[in-house]
């Protein structure tokens, strides 16, 4: 009798593996992106696509605002997804933990935008850049036709605001800004320090800003205009406490002229409602300085260079590299393809990227010119001026030390 | 029992104290070797800075507030959960239509994962569109933007806390009241004794162990809380509603310091031990006092 209980249970055990032998035959790549809203969704559809096509399992995972964090953990365990996107940070961050792709069939396909921003000081590439943020402020059309401004007569700051109060008057908020996501502020301070550090060429912080000896109370003027807009009521009055989400559908429905987001926004907006929706280049702070746009990665996924299955997750990058694939993936995120030769549905902004051609671009300021771990203390002081526990004097002071400690001079 | 025998049950044990010591005391000591370095976090290099972790404790601008705020956390939520649990408790156990139903309905929230909860009460309390503008809306009122003042922010996270866990207090209390002898009762009822002095001299003494239970595990819980104000509020500390527990995450996670990080792990886990421990000595002696 005990015999038979024996092979019963055995059996029992062995049919619950059996499930597992039989479906397992294929490998499961781990795949984790940042994405978030419609090409979140898409990126799930090429994954599915991608396995019926070879029998590769993929374990999709977008942990949204926690992609960053969990990443971080990851690293310290070593212990990566085989297929990762690299949020902006290709070189900088991960690619110690990347495998080189200079070796694969497409590399020489690649934008010329985007390969000086992916590329190491070796000549080493370590993503596929699926497309490429070209970005920067995205507008709402009508509403700047109806406070009758045209959108190239903002030049400087000082023509924005102006604007902005026009805005305000017609009864449209000016700026929105979405706290609770914090990302949103830190991408505000991103994509105007530039203006105020960067672009200029007559006078530019470039050089201090990297070897470390960058005058922080330059700092203040940008907290101060920040601070001034607020006082003004060119924010949103939940300006530290909304989302993101809540960003995109006040500007479907049309209740907004500027948002600092990329286009990707306008994708998410047109979900809430059908604004008419455009992007225009971001402004200069000094008198003589023309306004910029804003470059860099959006969709960039590696392969982890521990990855148990290598060719596998190599099989699944060249998929996304496929020029059909590529495509659907640049038009969901609203986007320019990463590659010279594949065209996207650009949407409601194919007529600016005609248009801003010839406009100068630069990198994502904290990309650059801040040491890793920076973009929070963006954000942290935006919350700081927003719910008013941070003067322009603290923020300095907090924006001077973190800096100082993260490049190891204190 | 043999010597041979106990040796070989204390053999049992050890499963039990080889999970410990890898997923507790390992990593005690690990984050005690981390909080003199100034690892980042993620890459592999790093140094060690001495003290220079525990001195920035100091002059940190956010520990006092994030140390309060925890305190108001642990204890208002304890206070709050107890006292309601207890009113809820006593309610429950008496006998009427529905009672199953409703009870299943205080302790429901208890079900869901804490996130989600702050991720619905997020839905309520925002400015543009949440659910308790709306009704002041509809009520000709203005709207508020609730999650905007620290203080309200914190009180709103105490409350909201309250609310999924007060069926938890209230099932330990029910099991509590529900182990009083009937012959305690039975003999107040015939000597006389009202409702108030039934609970104050019946009820309350023989609820404490109980009680403590339902303190300690509200007290650890309140002190250690962070998922609904993960969902409710931005990482950053400079909206006033931080605890300890999602500031050394942020520290972690959004600045880089893991050292640093390490350090308010350190403090939560020496606050927190000191705490429960007193408040366990307090109710132990109380319980001996009453019984």
């Amino acid at each position: 009798m005990k015999r038979l209980l024996s092979i019963g249970l055995i059996l029992a055990l062995a049919l619950t593996a059996l499930p597992a032998i039989t479906l397992g035959d294929g490998v499961t790549l781990n795949v984790w992106t940042n994405m978030t809203g419609v090409v979140n969704e898409t990126f799930a559809e090429v994954c599915r696509e991608f396995t019926a096509e070879t029998g590769i399992n993929i374990d999709y995972a977008a942990p949204a605002n926690d992609y960053e964090a969990l990443m971080k953990t990851k690293m310290a365990t070593e212990d990566l997804p085989d297929v990762f996107s690299t949020h902006g940070w290709s070189v900088i961050r991960y690619s110690s933990f990347l495998r080189p792709l200079n070796d694969q069939l497409w590399f020489g396909d690649i934008s010329e935008v985007i390969i000086p921003l992916i590329t190491d000081d070796d000549g080493n590439i370590f993503v596929l850049p699926v497309d490429i943020d070209i970005a920067g402020i995205v507008y709402n059309r009508d509403i700047l036709a109806e406070v009758g401004v045209d959108v190239d007569d903002i030049v400087t700051w000082t023509d924005f605001a102006a604007v902005c109060e026009l805005v305000k008057e017609a009864g449209y908020i000016p700026v929105y800004l979405g706290g609770k996501d914090d990302w949103t502020i830190g991408q505000f301070f991103d994509w105007v320090a530039p203006s105020f550090f960067v672009t200029n060429e007559a006078e530019n912080d470039r050089d201090a800003l990297i070897d470390g000896t960058f005058d922080w109370n330059k700092w203040g003027a940008l907290a101060d205009m920040f601070a001034d807009w607020n006082q003004r009521g060119f924010l949103n009055v939940d300006a530290a406490t909304s989302d993101y989400a809540t960003c995109t559908t006040e500007l479907g429905l049309g209740n907004v002229a500027f948002e600092f987001f990329g286009n990707y926004a306008i994708v998410d907006a047109n979900k809430a409602g059908p604004a008419n929706l455009g992007m225009m280049p971001i402004p200069a702070y000094f008198e003589g300085d023309t306004p910029t746009l804003i470059a860099g990665e959006r969709l960039a996924m590696g392969v982890w260079k521990d990855s148990k299955h290598p060719e596998e997750a190599l099989q699944f990058i060249n998929f996304l590299a496929r020029p059909e694939i590529m495509s659907k993936l640049a038009s969901a995120n609203g986007a320019l393809a990463g590659f010279e030769s594949v065209e996207s549905d650009t949407g409601a902004v194919a007529g600016d990227f005609e248009k801003y051609a010839d406009v100068r671009t630069f990198p994502y300021f904290d990309r650059i010119y801040l040491p890793n771990g920076m973009w929070n203390d963006l954000c942290a002081t935006g919350l700081g001026i927003l719910n008013g526990s941070m003067s322009t004097e603290a923020i300095v002071d907090y924006m001077r030390e973190s800096y100082l400690e993260k490049m190891d001079l204190l | 029992m043999t010597q041979r025998t106990r040796a070989i049950m204390n053999l049992f044990y050890l499963p039990a104290l080889l999970l410990f010591a890898v997923f507790v005391v390992y990593p005690f000591f690990e984050g005690i070797r981390i909080s003199f370095t100034n690892w980042n976090g993620y890459l592999p290099n790093y140094r060690y800075v001495g003290f220079a972790n525990y001195r920035r404790l100091l002059t940190d601008p956010y520990f006092s507030s994030v140390f309060w705020n925890t305190i108001l956390y642990g204890f208002g939520c304890t206070l709050l959960q107890n006292v309601l649990g207890m009113g809820l408790a006593l309610f429950m156990d008496t006998k009427f239509r529905g009672r199953g139903v409703l009870r299943a309905v205080v302790y429901l929230p208890a079900m869901i994962a804490p996130l989600i909860m702050g991720y619905v009460m997020f839905f309520v309390f925002q400015f543009s569109g949440g659910a308790l503008n709306d009704i002041m809306l509809l009520f000709g009122g203005e709207r508020v933007d609730w999650l905007a003042v620290p203080g309200r922010t914190v009180t709103i996270i105490v409350i909201v806390n309250t609310l999924q866990y007060v069926g938890v207090a209230m099932v330990i209390f029910l099991a509590g009241l529900q182990n009083i002898p009937a012959m305690y009762t039975e003999a107040a009822h015939i000597d006389g004794v009202g409702s108030w002095g039934m609970f104050r001299y019946i009820t309350f003494p023989l609820l404490m162990p109980a009680i403590t239970s339902s303190v300690i595990l509200n007290l650890i819980g309140g002190l250690k809380l962070f998922d609904i104000i993960r969902a409710l509020t931005p990482p950053s500390p400079s909206t006033g509603a931080a605890s300890l527990s999602t500031y050394l995450t942020y520290q972690y996670a959004n600045v880089e310091r893991a050292g640093y990080s390490a350090v308010l792990g350190i403090v939560t886990f020496v606050f927190i031990l000191i705490v429960s421990n007193l408040t366990m000595w307090f109710f132990d002696r109380r319980e001996a006092q009453m019984l």
